[in-house]
C-alpha cells in the first residue's frame, strides 16, 4: 500500500509540473491550450538528445532543454496564441491542436517512432516498511510540493503574480489601470511550459518518451484542471495528487481502469459541483 | 476636453449605439441618464477603449482614440469604474492600490497615502482580501483606484447603485471633493446626486442622446428628470 500512495504521489506530481500551466492559460487566456502536449514532448526529447551530448549529465541536460524549450514556448504564445485572445474556443482548440500535431509529426521526423527509456539518475533505493522505494519517485514529489509553495509565494508576493491573480478575476479591470495584460500572460504561458518540460524530464525515468506522449498527459491534465477549478492555482494541486492516487489505487486493483476513474471522478465533481454563477 | 461624433457601437448584429454625439469640456462632470438598455454603459465602455466602435469618432484633445487599446488610455489619464462593484477580491485592499501604482508608475507609497486621504477608513482594510469589503467600501476602493497616478477623465458606472443612503453620501462627498480638478462622465439613476453633482446631463435613449440639459433650474428639476429612467 505504502509503495501505491508513493506511486500516486508521484503521479499527482507530475500531473502538477504539467498541468498547472494549462490551468493559468485557461484561467488567464480563456484558451484551451493543445500545444502544451507539444512543448512537453518536444522539450523531453531534446532532454534525450542533451543527455548524449553532455556526457548522460541529467541536471546540465535538464537545464538545457528547459532554456532551449523557452524560445519556442514564446513563439508558439506570441503567433499562436495570442492572436487567439476573444476568439472562440473552437479557434484555440483548432489552432493548438495543429501546433500539437505538427510537433508530434517533427518528433517522429528527428527522432523516430521507437520509445526511448531513460535511466533513474539516481538509482537509490529508500528502505520503508519491508519495501525498497524508488528515492527519485520520492524526490519528485518533494520537487512538486516545492514548486507548490514557491508559486503560492510568487502569486502572493510579487506583482506579477498579483497583476496574474487579478487578470483571472477581471483582466479587464487589469488593463484600465494602465497594465498591459498580455504581457503578463506571456510570462505566464512561458513559466507554464518550462514547467511542463520539467514535468516531462522529470518523469521520463519512470516511464518512456514517445512521440505521443503530449497527447497522453493531455487528457488526464485536463480532468485535473476540471476538477480542480479552471485557474485555480491551489485546486490544481490538490486535484493533481487526488487524481494521481486515484490512477494509482485503481492501477493497483485493475490496472486496465486506471485512466478512465479520473475521468469517472471529473464526471462526478461536474455533477455535485454547486454551479458559480457569473 | 473629450468630442465623440457620430459613435456606432454594435455587438455582432445587435446595434446598440446610433450616430451619437457628445462634449466633454475640461473640469465639467456629466451625467447621462436614461432607462435601462438605452446604451450607457456601453458608451462608457466604448470611451474607455474595451469594446471597439463600428463607426465614429472619438477625440481627447484633439487626439484620435477610438478603439485604443484600455491599457494605452489609461496611461493617457482615462479612468473607468464599472458598474458590478468588481474588486480584486483575492487580492488585499492595499494590493489593489499597489497594481493600479505599478499600472501608472506612482510610488506605491504615494498612491496609498492618495487612498487613504480619500477615505481614511481604507487604513483599517489594509490587509483584508477586498472580496471582503461592504458594496459601498468596494465602490470606493475603485473610486481610489482609479485617483492613482495622474487621471484626466474619470468615466463611473452607476457609482451609488444598490447602496445604503449614508455610503451614497461618502460617494457624494468624494466626487463633490473632486469637482473641478478632474473631468468626469458618470452614469447615474439616482437623481438626488445628479441633481447636485452635474453640470450638464445628457439624456440617452435606444442608442442616441435626445436631450442636453446644461441650464441649472432644469438640472434641479428631478420630476422632470424623472421621466426619462
Amino acid at each position: 500500500m505504502i509503495q501505491t500512495i508513493v506511486y500516486g504521489f508521484t503521479i499527482g506530481a507530475i500531473l502538477y509540473f504539467f498541468s498547472i500551466g494549462l490551468a493559468l492559460t485557461f484561467g488567464t487566456m480563456h484558451i484551451i491550450n493543445f500545444a502544451h502536449g507539444m512543448v512537453y514532448a518536444l522539450g523531453v526529447y531534446l532532454f534525450i538528445s542533451f543527455l548524449k551530448a553532455l556526457g548522460n549529465s541529467f541536471l546540465l541536460s535538464l537545464a538545457a532543454s528547459v532554456i532551449v524549450m523557452l524560445p519556442v514556448a514564446y513563439i508558439v504564445e506570441r503567433f499562436v496564441i495570442r492572436r487567439l485572445y476573444g476568439e472562440s474556443l473552437d479557434y484555440a482548440i483548432i489552432a493548438t491542436y495543429g501546433v500539437l500535431l505538427i510537433g508530434t509529426d517533427l518528433i517522429k521526423l528527428v527522432w523516430g517512432t521507437t520509445p526511448y527509456p531513460v535511466n533513474d539518475p539516481i538509482g537509490l533505493a529508500v528502505p520503508l516498511a519491508g519495501l525498497d522505494l524508488p528515492f527519485y519517485r520520492i524526490l519528485i514529489v518533494i520537487s512538486a510540493v516545492l514548486l507548490f509553495l514557491a508559486l503560492r509565494l510568487f502569486f502572493k508576493r510579487s506583482i506579477i503574480g498579483q497583476i496574474v491573480i487579478a487578470a483571472l478575476e477581471d483582466s479587464d479591470g487589469v488593463r484600465c489601470l494602465g497594465l498591459d495584460v498580455n504581457r503578463y500572460f506571456s510570462i505566464i504561458f512561458v513559466l507554464g511550459s518550462a514547467l511542463a518540460v520539467l514535468g516531462g524530464i522529470l518523469y521520463a525515468p519512470i516511464s518512456t518518451a514517445e512521440p505521443y506522449m503530449g497527447f497522453h498527459i493531455l487528457l488526464l491534465a485536463f480532468a485535473v484542471v476540471i476538477v480542480g477549478g479552471m485557474g485555480n492555482i491551489n485546486g490544481t494541486f490538490a486535484a493533481a495528487m487526488v487524481l494521481g492516487m486515484v490512477m494509482a489505487v485503481t492501477g493497483r486493483i485493475w490496472s486496465q481502469a486506471a485512466t478512465t476513474m479520473v475521468f469517472v471522478v471529473m464526471a462526478l465533481v461536474l455533477i455535485f459541483r454547486p454551479m458559480e454563477s457569473d | 476636453m473629450l468630442e465623440i461624433s457620430d459613435l456606432h457601437v454594435a455587438y455582432g448584429h445587435a446595434q446598440v449605439i446610433h450616430g451619437l454625439n457628445l462634449v466633454l469640456r475640461p473640469g465639467e462632470m456629466v451625467f447621462i441618464v436614461g432607462r435601462n438598455g438605452a446604451g450607457k454603459t456601453t458608451l462608457l465602455k466604448t470611451i474607455a477603449g474595451l469594446i471597439q466602435p463600428a463607426k465614429g469618432e472619438i477625440r481627447f484633445e484633439g487626439r484620435a482614440v477610438a478603439g485604443e487599446p484600455p491599457e494605452r488610455l489609461a496611461r493617457a489619464g482615462f479612468r473607468f469604474v464599472a458598474q458590478d462593484k468588481k474588486v480584486f477580491s483575492n487580492l488585499s485592499v492595499r494590493a489593489n492600490i499597489a497594481l493600479a501604482a505599478h499600472g501608472s508608475g506612482t510610488p506605491i507609497e504615494e498612491a496609498w497615502s492618495k487612498a487613504i486621504q480619500l477615505y481614511p477608513k481604507l487604513e483599517e482594510f489594509r490587509a483584508l482580501p477586498a472580496g471582503r469589503l461592504s458594496g459601498g467600501q468596494r465602490e470606493i476602493l475603485l473610486i481610489g483606484r482609479a485617483l492613482v497616478g495622474a487621471p484626466r477623465l474619470l468615466l463611473i458606472d452607476e457609482p451609488t447603485e444598490g447602496l445604503a443612503a449614508i455610503v451614497i453620501e461618502d460617494i457624494f462627498r468624494i466626487l463633490n471633493g473632486m469637482r473641478h480638478t478632474l473631468s468626469f462622465i458618470i452614469v447615474e439613476q439616482n437623481l438626488s446626486v445628479v441633481t447636485r453633482l452635474a453640470d450638464r446631463i445628457y439624456v440617452m435613449k435606444e442608442g442616441q442622446i435626445i436631450r442636453e440639459i446644461a441650464d441649472r433650474s432644469e438640472i434641479a428639476d428631478t420630476a422632470q428628470l424623472e421621466t426619462y429612467l
